[in-house]
Parts: C-alpha cells; structure tokens; sequence
C-alpha cells in the first residue's frame, strides 16, 4: 500500500469548499423565467435567439478593450490601422463586432471610434440618450453609467463628475465628452503613463481598466483595478428632524 | 416620440407585491457571504432585452425611455438591476405583449417547479 492519496480525497480536496450561494429563490428571479418563458411561449422571440444573446453577453468583458490600447501603444502600424478603422483592427485581436447574429445586436452594430487622449485633451464618454456603450470591447456597462445622474451631469459639469470618480484634472487639460448613441460608439484611448516602458502588452494591458477606456480614470502602473473612491459628506445632514417626523 | 413609446407609470399590482421584501440582490447577497456583484438572472435578463430588440417586439431606446421614466418614478426605492426587470416586465404588461393574470400564473408554476425536491 502505498501513501499516495487517491484521487478526490487529498488534503488539499478535503479541504474545498464551494464558493457561497444565495440559498433561497426569490420572486426577481421566479419572475425573470416567467416572463421569458411567456414571451417565447407568445413567439417574441425564440429560444434560440436567447440562448446566442445570453452567450454573448457573457462573453464578453473589457480584457478586449485593454488588449486593444496596449497593442496600440506598442505597435505604430496597428495605431494607425485602428485609428483609421477600429472595427476591422479590432479583429486583428480577437472581436468580432458582427457577433452574435453576423450583424452585431440591433443596437451594437455601430461605427466605432477611438478618442485618443494627448496630454493637453482628455475624452469621457456617455449616452445622454440611453446608455450606447461599446460593448463588444467594454463588455456589460457598469450600473453606473446607466444612471440618469451620469447621463445628465457629465455633459455639463464634466470636471465635477470626473472628480467624483476621483480624477482631477488641471485647467490647463481640455475635457471633451463624447455622447455616444445607437449607431455610433466611442472608447478613450488613454495617454501611456511613463514607468511602462519596456512594458509587454500582457503588462500594459493589466493596467487599462474599463474606466480608463471610458474615460472617468486614468491608467498607472500597480493599479490593475477600477476602486471609486468613497467621499465623506463634509457636513452630514443629522437626520434629528426626521426621527422627530416618524415619531 | 411616439405615443406608444410613453409609459404607464401606473402601480402595477403583481409588481407591486415584490417590493420592499429586502429581497433584492445587493441586500440578499451579503447575507450569504456571495460576492458577485449581480444576480444569477442579470445575464437572462440582458439577453432578453437583446432578443426583444433584434425580433423588433420592443425596440432597446423605447424600453430604455421607459426604463429611465419608471425607475426615477414607481420603481425609485428598488436598486438595480431589479429596477431594470421590474420596468422591463411593466412596458410589456403596458404593451399587451404578456398579461399579468398568466403572468401571475407562470410564476406560481415556475417557483413550484423549482422548489420541487
């Protein structure tokens, strides 16, 4: 016999445990099937349809919009392919915009543009209409930028906005937004921060997180993550009046 | 815009019975020590909203119009995204594209489908 443990009951198995789940079924998520499974039913659409939309969307994520500005970074030629024509250039690395139907989604079809940002001119990017996101390059918009509050502030406060993001940027920096909508897409294409050179693409890309790409965050070396910071109210508003309302 | 395009904002009594449980996804998924930002059904969800739009039942500017009407209004206190469903669900009972009697049934047959043991 000898000590060698056998498949499934090593230590390192034992010693498993399966990440956490929401233990109980909740009416959002009963209702989410029932209408699906209604609007199929109804001819709405197919499950097929679903099945390609689904996969699409997570396939998806902005490791695709970071592997495209790090190779823009490194390589001239392929800048200036991708500046001319983002949507082909993009196929040099991987996305397809054309999926999942063979003409993109009704509402991703769209001709791409790459705002590059200079040292004196920074691009930020919104849907003041809806909430138009390059998401075969960014992936799933984040909540945030599906908000009204965004959407109605950036075009005419941009610094403020950008502030609360935690960017500030000098007077002397020029801020454009750009408002995207259904048939036109934009992505920022950041400055390359000094201290990467040398970098690989596999570096620069780890640094160029989805808000670099829209536009509410710089990149810099050792930040591989998008964190917003968590303002403190300068002077709360002590609720005293309302716990004397609810009494 | 067109007059179809326009929301009810009208309470809508099957939605209106989901609110205000502490059901929601950022509320229940701390409770279990889950991580994930989103709930199994925002992918689902999404993708439905796809489908709508390419099949041309519900084109993705009006559902957003609506969505963006109803969650500043009826839907103000659900986070999201159970606020996107929420407004998904109520354009469509307000377009006649599902009724909410089925609908109400559909769910009583899908949650006893999953719970069976």
């Amino acid at each position: 016999m000898t000590d060698t443990p056998k498949y499934g009951s090593s230590g390192a198995d034992q010693c498993h445990k399966a990440a956490p789940t929401v233990g109980e079924i909740t009416d959002f998520e009963i209702l989410e099937i029932a209408v699906r499974e209604l609007a199929i039913e109804r001819g709405l659409f197919t499950a097929d349809d679903h099945r390609r939309f689904t996969e699409f969307a997570e396939s998806i994520g902005p490791a695709g919009g970071s592997r495209l500005v790090a190779k823009i970074w490194t390589d001239p030629a392929f800048k200036a392919r991708a500046m001319q024509d983002p949507v082909k250039a993009c196929l040099e690395i991987g996305i397809d915009w054309s999926k999942p139907t063979g003409f993109g989604t009704p509402s991703d079809y769209t001709h791409l543009t790459i705002l590059e940002n200079t040292p004196t001119l920074h691009h930020v990017i919104t849907c003041t209409l809806c909430s138009c996101y390059p998401r075969p390059l960014l992936g799933m918009s984040p909540e945030w930028y599906r908000t009204t509050n965004y959407r109605r502030r950036l075009p005419r406060w941009p610094r403020q906005v950008l502030a609360e993001f935690g960017l500030i940027l000098p007077p002397e920096v020029e801020v454009r937004v750009e408002d995207s909508n259904q048939k036109c897409r934009f992505m920022v294409l950041p400055v390359r921060p000094e201290g990467t050179e040398n970098w690989t693409e596999e570096q620069l890309a780890e640094i160029v997180t989805r808000d670099c790409m829209i536009g509410v965050a710089l990149p810099r070396p050792g930040k591989t993550a998008d964190v917003h910071p968590v303002h403190k109210a300068r002077r709360p508003v002590h609720s005293s009046h309302q716990e004397e309302g609810a009494r | 815009m067109s007059q179809k395009s326009q929301p009810d904002l009208g309470r809508v009594a099957l939605l209106e019975t989901m609110r205000g449980q502490g059901k929601e996804w950022e509320v229940l998924a701390p409770c279990y020590g889950v991580t994930n930002p989103n709930p199994p059904w925002k992918t689902s969800l999404t993708a439905m909203c796809d489908s709508l739009d390419a099949s041309g039942a519900l084109a993705a500017l009006d559902r957003r119009r609506a969505e963006d009407e109803l969650a500043e209004g009826v839907y103000s206190d659900v986070p999201a995204p159970e606020s996107q469903l929420l407004a998904l669900v109520h354009t469509m009972l307000n377009r006649g594209l599902v009724a909410e009697g089925e609908l109400a049934s559909r769910m009583r047959t899908v949650r006893s489908r999953l719970e069976a043991v």
